[in-house]
């Protein structure tokens, strides 16, 4: 397995671990006008933190690799994996609205839905990037 | 997405020709990982124009002797 494919399994799990401990956290019920922004700061400061430690153990393990730029293939790969994640994120932030716009509400569950729809993406481009490296792009 | 491009190669033949090279001492030469190699061995991925040069310079043969076009 390539660095890039590992970097890529380990930053899945994480946004996957994180993101459904976020979901779990979140006290879904409030619905008011207030960005509770404290509330979603502590998930990316847990991710960022744990970005650092997974990417640290990485280039730990796999200098060599880790040293050198990705290759033609992986750049494709990654380029092809940012372009699919893009439209999840596009159409997870056109749900938030249209959700918000069809029902009314507090503006917490539409930065809610924004913030979920990051997540994955986020967790989508990882797994697109493994799919694309792994079955050829 | 998934469907091998109509590209073949002899890229395996070739490096078991040269004295058994192996696939990372081939990507450590032209500069990609050893699983884009791969990759390419198994015709799920197609090398840029640059790395198909680089692998016939390898192998000190032409383009056309390591890549055809199936069919």
């Amino acid at each position: 397995m390539s660095f890039r494919e590992k970097s890529a399994w380990g930053m899945g799990a994480l946004m996957l671990v994180t993101g459904l401990l976020w979901v779990l956290h979140m006290d879904w019920a409030v619905n008011d006008d207030h960005v509770h922004i404290w509330e979603i700061a502590h998930f990316f400061i847990a991710v960022i933190i744990l970005s650092i430690i997974i990417q640290g153990v990485l280039a730990v393990t796999n200098r060599g690799e880790a040293r050198k730029p990705a290759d033609e293939r992986e750049r494709v790969a990654i380029w092809r994996a940012g372009h699919w994640s893009g439209s999840v994120l596009g159409v997870g932030v056109i749900l938030s609205t249209l959700v918000y716009g069809l029902h009314g509400g507090g503006v917490s569950n539409l930065f809610n839905g924004v913030v979920a729809s990051l997540i994955v993406a986020q967790f989508a481009q990882y797994a697109f990037q493994i799919f694309f490296l792994r079955r050829g792009v | 997405m998934g469907k091998a491009p109509p590209i073949t190669n002899r890229v395996k033949e070739l490096r078991e020709e040269h004295d058994g090279m192996s696939q990372q001492a081939l990507a450590d030469t032209i500069g990609v990982t050893r699983q884009t190699v791969i990759a390419i061995e198994q015709g799920k991925y197609s090398p840029s124009l640059e790395s198909a040069f680089r692998i016939s310079r390898v192998f000190g043969v032409g383009v056309e002797d390591v890549f055809g076009w199936e069919g």
